[in-house]
């Protein structure tokens, strides 16, 4: 997926980056710095260019997360992810109208998520607080890191994510809930094959689809509660065996 | 019909491939699109044969050969793709049983036929699952058919044991399975396993003659006569252990309960009635089709939406029955195993209808396309993740229930991608016949067939032992051919085979 992403961006040789190489690493991030994110001017980039002391590009590299402000990954491929995650959405937002056929019919409309999930917890919070108090999203951004939830640039989003797993981990609805018990299936063995020669399609929508299945589910659940609800009001199953006749 | 000698009629059929053939274009006059029809070797001499048979000088009368019918059905207005033929073709009213056919929605030529859909609107196979192993049920099965026998009323002329009036009727057929619901006789999970949800919205009481609700309004809640049948069943062998687990089947020899039944007169007398009025309409608009049989009316004009407002009520009123009849044997297997359904884990594994008539999307050359599907003795299959099927088989795809004949087995399937994109999600429905009634009535002898089935162990109650011939295994295909054909050709994927041992009939 990442060679992908450095493929779109225009990376001379993505194939060919070893990410373990710790100085391959500096010269990919510099090179995403130089193209695309251009956070400093050109003659900041001094200290990141200077491939040859590493000690003090570290020291380069540190300040340059803190500017980015990136969160705190542990491994430099995660680090290195949220890098070209970002050069991307940058180049993205440079010119938005360019991408504008993408969508569409053929792609899907792309929901505006960031605008929905303010909404939801603007009403959750019944506008008493300010969901883009510098507080508040320090906030978010800590509880994200305690409870391990991914980046992602828009806090709201992540809060979402937050609680998810608060309802589903944490929440003593979930401590009480018994185990699910049954066979375990291997997901990616099912009948329903989206792309047999391409796992960076095929894996994660098998999972986006395991979460539709599991929302679809609960939803479900809910109905059938429902019905089972209103059946105690109206439910009154009678039969008479008079009326009954076997035929011929 | 064109006359050709057989050897002519050959030139229009063609081998694809071990499992299908082509119809071309010509076979019969006027033909939109190809047909096409899916057999293995034993099936195609069946088809073959009755082709043949048809071509003799001087046959005259019965009905067209299957074949001929799938053709027929190719040369009416708004068809789109194929004309499909399913292994277990045989010859019906019209249609062909086992004929499927797709009409587009957006092209105001297009139209419905009750012949597509047949008189005995919303038949269809329930299956109830057990907890029980064959163990606990083979000592007491004899008492288990009299207990069954005893609490659904089956036979031509039988009434239902629940408490109807003409109020409860109109609502039961504007609601389908939510009425079943509402009045207790279902489980909440019951309509979330059935095809449509048990309910059809379009459904409209208002659109029935009198006569209909008049002949329905006993019969709701018995299982009928006919190839009609409640089955106790246990699970014989498992091919895709994945899937069954999904279904609740964990074991060889497991119980499983199979209901087949319909809309009764009710259903008939729908049809019966379209079929008058559509006659005025096709001269009214000069719709012309290649047999008298195939009656039909444009979509879009009143008789056509008469027709499918009041087939929708008709097809709720099956699930009703079904529903039903779900109860009744609910409580008898409560009775006799001195507990509850609950804790005897009967669930409806999955309700599917084989007479029936829906609008779907399907893709057509690329585009998704609003189209009515007429499905006359052909199941849905759908893939696994169509949106249509219920959330607990989204991974395994829609559970395909296949009724076998009396005596022999009953098969689960489940659809595939290809039989979406090959047969707009549609394959078989059970065994078909291969004699038709009179001459099964002729060629056997009703001891006979019931001693057989005494012999191999089955259980059986029957209303009309005298009919009992005309549904005998000897008059239909083998539905394991029929099954094994529909697997190979990849239209559906082979899951659970079932085998009764107790059988109770009209």
């Amino acid at each position: 997926m990442l060679k992908l992403k450095l493929e779109a961006l225009g990376h001379p040789t993505p194939n060919n980056i070893a990410f373990s190489n710790r100085k391959e690493f500096a010269s990919t991030v510099l090179w995403l710095e130089d193209q695309t994110i251009r956070l400093y001017p050109i003659e900041g980039r001094d200290t990141m260019r200077n491939l040859e002391d590493m000690p003090a590009w570290e020291e380069g590299y540190k300040q340059y997360c803190t500017d980015l402000s990136m969160p705190p990954f542990e491994t430099q491929l995660e680090q290195l992810t949220w890098l070209v995650g970002n050069a991307m959405r940058l180049e993205f937002l440079d010119n938005p109208s360019q991408y504008e056929s993408i969508n569409g019919v053929t792609e899907g409309q792309p929901k505006n998520n960031g605008a929905q999930s303010q909404e939801k917890v603007q009403t959750i919070f019944d506008g008493k607080i300010n969901v883009h108090d510098k507080d508040f999203i320090a906030g978010v951004r800590t509880l994200a890191t305690k409870l391990q939830v991914p980046h992602h640039p828009n806090h709201l989003l992540q809060l979402q994510a937050i609680t998810r797993i608060v309802h589903e981990r944490i929440g003593p609805a979930s401590m009480n809930r018994k185990a699910i018990t049954g066979t375990p299936f291997p997901f990616d063995k099912g009948n329903d094959v989206v792309a047999a020669n391409d796992p960076a399609l095929d894996y994660p929508m098998r999972i986006l689809r395991l979460l539709q299945i599991q929302s679809l589910r609960q939803l479900q659940t809910h109905i059938n509660e429902t019905i089972v609800a209103v059946q105690s009001l109206t439910a009154n199953p009678k039969t008479d065996t008079k009326l009954g006749k076997v035929g011929r | 019909m064109v006359v050709r000698p057989y050897s002519e009629e050959l030139k229009y059929l063609e081998k694809i491939n071990d499992h299908c053939w082509r119809i071309k274009k010509g076979f019969q006059p006027n033909m939109n699109v190809e047909g096409v029809f899916y057999v293995n070797s034993r099936l195609e001499q069946l088809i073959l044969d009755e082709l043949k048979n048809s071509c003799r000088p001087g046959a005259i009368g019965g009905f067209l050969p299957g074949v001929k019918q799938i053709a027929n059905v190719a040369a009416l207005p708004g068809i789109v793709g194929r004309s499909i033929g399913l292994p277990d073709i045989h010859s019906g009213y019209g249609f062909a049983i086992g004929n499927m056919a797709a009409f587009d929605m957006d092209d105001p030529l297009s139209v419905v036929s009750p012949g597509g859909v047949g008189f005995d609107i919303n038949c269809g196979v329930r299956l109830l699952r057990t907890n029980l192993y064959e163990k606990d049920v083979q000592p007491i099965k004899e008492q288990l058919a009299q207990s069954l026998f005893d609490h659904i009323p089956v036979g031509v002329g039988s009434k239902g044991v629940i408490p109807m009036n003409a109020r409860d009727l109109e609502e039961a057929l504007e609601m389908g399975m939510d009425w079943s619901l509402r009045e207790g006789y279902a489980w909440a999970e019951d309509k979330e396993h059935c095809e449509e949800y048990g309910r059809m919205l379009s459904a409209d009481p208002g659109k029935v003659s009198m006569r209909a609700k008049k002949r329905g309004l006993p019969q709701l809640g018995t299982l009928g006569a006919g190839n009609h049948y409640a089955e106790i069943q246990v699970v014989d062998e498992i091919y895709d252990k994945w899937s069954a687990s999904k279904m609740g089947i964990e074991e060889k020899g497991q119980v499983v309960v199979m209901i087949h039944s319909g809309s009764r007169g009710f259903g008939h007398q729908v049809a019966t009635d379209a079929l008058v009025e559509m006659e005025k309409a096709m001269k009214r608009d000069q719709i012309e089709t290649n047999d008298r049989q195939l009656a039909c009316a444009r979509i879009n004009s009143v008789e056509g939406q008469n027709y499918l407002k009041a087939m929708a009520a008709a097809a709720n009123f099956a699930w009703v029955n079904r529903s039903s009849m779900t109860f009744l044997t609910r409580q008898a297997f409560a009775k006799m195993f001195n507990t509850t359904p609950d804790d005897l884990d009967m669930h409806v594994i999955y309700d599917v209808s084989h007479n029936i008539a829906k609008v779907e999307n399907h893709i057509v050359d690329g585009k998704e396309r609003k189209l009515l599907v007429h499905r006359k003795g052909s199941t849905r299959a759908f893939p696994p993740h169509h949106p249509l099927i219920p959330v607990d088989y989204q991974l395994t795809g829609q559970p395909v229930l296949v009724g076998g004949t009396m005596g022999t087995c009953s098969y689960v399937l489940t659809g595939t991608e290809r039989g979406m994109q090959e047969t707009f999600g549609s394959t078989c429905h059970g065994a078909g016949r291969a004699l038709s009634r009179s001459k099964s009535r002729r060629n056997l002898d009703y001891k006979e067939v019931l001693d057989k089935l005494e012999q191999i162990g089955i259980a059986i109650r029957v209303a009309s032992p005298k009919l009992v011939m005309e549904e005998a295994p000897e008059a239909y295909k083998d539905v394991t051919d029929v099954v094994d054909t529909c697997h190979a050709a990849g239209i559906s994927k082979k899951c659970i085979k079932m085998r009764p041992i107790a059988v109770i009939k009209g």
